[in-house]
């Protein structure tokens, strides 16, 4: 019986095309706009790093001055000082650690067509590539002992690497970087993580920036001096000279840790807060504010990675598809009303008001599945257009798996539920009063 | 008056009228809201930056590979504007270190007592050795430009000097000195305690904007001190070209750049018009959102107005036809049907009315946005009457075409 009624189903759509049309696509259009503001809210919000997300912290100290300070203040700044950043690496507090900052170097390549450009990278320990499950093309991450003795080593981003060296793998030849030769010990394969969580601060496009082109060690970069490219935040006036900045108490440098298991966030709670005692004994962090820890998912709404915008969009978007299932169940109506003869009918030669029931409501699936396929391709469509608005969304408007299901489900689930009333009221129908008004 | 038949008439068939007066009130609640952002949204990028014909202005940045010392530098800067200005078609050069709109820059908190710990307010340093006032064709509305003389040239990596005098905004000037006649002539801080270090104002621009024009009176907050600074491998300047010149004038300058220094450098251009594009990209991109969505909203509202009115006069053949035959009139019918339509989209613009209102409460309170203006409401309410009238006069007319004799057939 189901299969027939699926038929009719079908045949039903060409008898009143225009209106079947409008039907399709009032659903189309509704679904499409809720599932591709959905997507990307879905993909701001998704957890980057599931499998570890509850065992790497970003700890802040507070360092801010203590004069205009009231207890409860929001802290001065979200990143650290070097002094901090330094004393946190050569800690041991936790199984991992890194330190992080944007630099700018001037690349200096061997070949001869390509001139001579600036490109960004980051400065950091020899942990962060496993930390963050960087891939490798080529080579590896350089060594702890090359972050001891601040060796000029360097690992290459892919895009960075195939301008320089197209299919080759350079890993042990000497690249140029401002001046200064560094050996190249590993390339990175593609590296899509979504959000970036562990460069929101910095760039340009914040957590949907694109792959870093270099990494160099954090001890090193201090060492060369190499430009910094990020956020600075200095409260009070310091000394010329870059020893000087050194031990500023500017903010300018993220950090992170990586714990055992995520059980261990109390202990690295115990450290960072009898290493801010102990640097209170020696006149710094004055303010005596708690010190935080944020774990993955805490930093990515700390630094409010999902914009009210975003949010704003999917509301209005959830709005719209109450609009066009209203406008759909009216549509409904005015179909099924139309055909009161047909099933006064058919009621009159058996069929149970359930019969009815069910193929009206089959009948409405069947929209509904036909509204899925175009929504599905006209919410392809609007995150195409989205992601052309700009590069840092072009990274978040891609649809998955879930998304996908998703749609179809809702624009399905939508057709039952704006044919609920329309097939109810088709089976109020009485027989008697239809057959004498024929 | 032919409006108790028609409510009476509604009455016992609520359905069909019930979902069209929610459709109203849905569209009217979302449209309402959706332009009254866009709104928002367009004059916030709207904001004048304080540069005169943007669309002549541009930047550059060199960046060198031998940094040298202090005098090289000095040297090298000195080289690198006098080629700018040598190039045909560039009204001005200026050297600075940052640009309004270019999300990327350097701010400092400002006192006007030394004794304040506390800043007043945050604002952006513009550093040039020339002048912004004249390459940016600022509004100076009080005081003057700085003097060639007054300029320092400090290295940033040995010297702590700082310059004496700066230019502020308007705004900038009332916030630190409220009420205050004339700005010109007063001291304020850079930081705070001990070590601040004092800047006399010598002149106010009506408006510059800072390089994250943020929102509110502290996107306006900018000082520009005259100094030249070296210590950095990258100096940038800002050109003004003739208008019409600017894309030959980019290709120039950074050819004459290339040629002209004798180590390896490296030239970055960006036009004003592209750090505008930048930083309201995402207000643009949701207004654009915004507005398709209140268009198909109108599309769909009316759509469903036009499917329902028509079923109605399908359902009412008949009685139509005995209206006919009883001597109305086709203005009868016609007026029956905008009647009852603008009784059920009177009805939707009631409820729409309240739901706008409920949901900019929403979006007050949780998402940060603006109070709506009644304006929005009003204006929604008779788009929305209109709309009505227009899409029921269809299905209204064919109606009235329905000729007596039809009810004089069965079925």
């Amino acid at each position: 019986m189901f299969q027939y009624y699926f038929v009719l189903g079908l045949r039903s759509l060409r008898r009143n095309p225009a209106l079947t049309a409008l039907m399709v696509l009032t659903l189309a259009v509704g679904v499409a706009a809720s599932v591709a503001t959905l997507t990307i809210l879905h993909v701001m919000s998704g957890d980057p790093i599931p499998h570890k997300s509850d065992r790497l912290f970003v700890p802040l100290v507070d360092n801010g001055p203590v004069q205009s300070y009231k207890p409860g203040d929001e802290p001065n700044d979200n990143q650290l000082s070097y002094t901090d950043a330094k004393n946190f690496l050569n800690s041991k507090a936790a199984e991992r650690a890194t330190a992080i900052y944007g630099a700018s170097v001037a690349v200096e390549p061997e070949r001869k067509d390509i001139g001579v450009f600036t490109t960004r990278g980051l400065a950091v320990a020899s942990d962060y590539f496993n930390m963050f499950d960087a891939p490798f093309r080529h080579g590896q991450a350089w060594s702890p002992a090359d972050d001891k003795a601040a060796a000029n080593v360097v690992v290459l981003g892919r895009k960075l690497a195939d301008k320089l060296y197209g299919d080759t793998d350079p890993v042990g030849k000497r690249i140029t970087l401002s001046g200064k030769q560094y050996q190249i010990v590993g390339v990175l394969d593609k590296w899509t993580v979504v959000p970036r969580f562990h460069r929101i601060i910095g760039s340009a496009d914040g957590a949907f920036s694109d792959e870093d082109d270099m990494f160099v060690p954090f001890t090193t970069s201090i060492r060369n001096e190499m430009q910094r490219n990020g956020s600075t935040s200095c409260t009070d006036d310091i000394s010329p000279g870059y020893q000087a900045f050194l031990d500023s108490e500017c903010t300018w440098i993220q950090f992170w840790f990586e714990t055992r298991s995520a059980s261990d966030r109390a202990s690295l709670q115990n450290y960072l807060d009898s290493y801010a005692a102990e640097q209170r004994k020696l006149g710094r962090l004055k303010r005596n504010a708690a010190n935080r820890l944020y774990d993955v998912r805490e930093w990515l709404d700390f630094m409010k990675v999902v914009g009210n915008d975003n949010k704003l969009s999917a509301w209005l978007a959830f709005g719209f598809l109450v609009l066009c299932l209203v406008n759909t169940i009216g549509l409904l109506l005015a179909k099924f009303s139309v055909r009161a003869a047909e099933v006064g009918i058919r009621r009159a030669l058996g069929a149970s008001r359930r019969e009815i029931f069910q193929q009206f409501l089959i009948e409405t699936t069947v929209v509904g599945l036909v509204g899925g396929v175009l929504g599905l391709a006209l919410a392809f469509g609007a995150l195409a257009l989205i992601a052309m608005q700009s590069t840092a969304l072009t990274v978040v408007a891609h649809m998955d798996w879930i998304m996908l299901l998703t749609t179809f489900a809702m624009a399905v689930l939508s057709a039952v539920l704006a044919g609920l009333l329309p097939t109810w009221r088709a089976c109020q129908v009485t027989p008697a009063m239809q057959l004498k008004s024929q | 008056m032919e409006i108790r038949p028609i409510l009476s008439a509604l009455l016992r068939n609520k359905t069909g009228p019930i979902l069209v007066a929610v459709q109203v009130a849905l569209s009217l609640g979302i449209l309402a809201n959706a332009l009254h952002i866009v709104q928002v949204r367009q004059a916030v990028s709207a904001r004048a930056s304080g540069i005169a014909n943007e669309a002549d202005v541009f930047t550059v940045q060199v960046r060198r590979l031998q940094k040298g010392n202090h005098q090289e530098q000095l040297a090298a800067q000195h080289r690198e504007t006098d080629t700018l200005r040598a190039v045909p078609g560039v009204l001005s050069v200026a050297s600075t270190s940052q640009m309004p709109l270019s999300r990327s820059g350097n701010y400092t908190g400002v006192a006007t007592d030394r004794k304040q710990y506390k800043s007043t307010l945050t604002t952006s340093t513009f550093v040039t050795a020339d002048s912004l006032v004249k390459t940016w064709g600022l509004q100076l509305v009080d005081g003057r430009d700085f003097l060639p003389a007054e300029v320092l040239e400090i290295d940033e990596n040995t010297s702590n000097e700082f310059p004496k005098v700066a230019i502020i905004t308007r705004l900038q000037g009332e916030k630190l000195w409220p009420g205050a006649a004339s700005f010109v002539g007063k001291t304020f801080y850079f930081g705070v305690g001990d070590e601040a270090r004092d800047a006399r104002v010598i002149g106010v621009v009506e408006r510059l904007q800072s390089p994250n024009a943020q929102i509110g009176e502290r996107g306006d907050f900018s000082t520009i001190v005259p100094t030249r600074l070296t210590g950095d491998d990258a100096s940038a300047y800002t050109l003004r070209a003739e208008p019409g010149q600017l894309d030959r004038v980019i290709k120039e300058a950074e050819a004459a750049l290339r040629a002209s220094s004798p180590t390896p450098v490296i030239v970055k251009v960006k036009t004003m018009v592209e750090f505008r594009r930048d930083r309201y990209r995402a207000d643009n991109a949701l207004a654009w959102m915004l507005v398709t969505v209140s268009v198909l909203l109108l599309l769909i509202t009316s759509s469903g107005i036009v499917g329902m009115a028509s079923l109605w006069v399908t359902q009412r053949r008949k009685q139509i036809g005995v209206r006919r035959a009883l001597g109305a009139c086709r203005m009868d019918i016609l007026r029956y049907f905008v009647t009852e339509n603008i009784m059920i989209t009177s009805v939707g613009v009631g409820a729409g009315v309240l739901l706008a209102l409920g949901l900019n409460q929403l979006l007050v309170s949780q998402l940060e946005m603006a109070r709506l203006p009644a304006g929005y409401l009003i204006a929604g309410a008779g788009v929305f009457w209109a709309l009505g009238i227009a899409a029921v006069y269809g299905p209204a007319w064919r109606a009235a075409s329905i000729s007596p004799a039809t009810a004089t057939r069965s079925a």
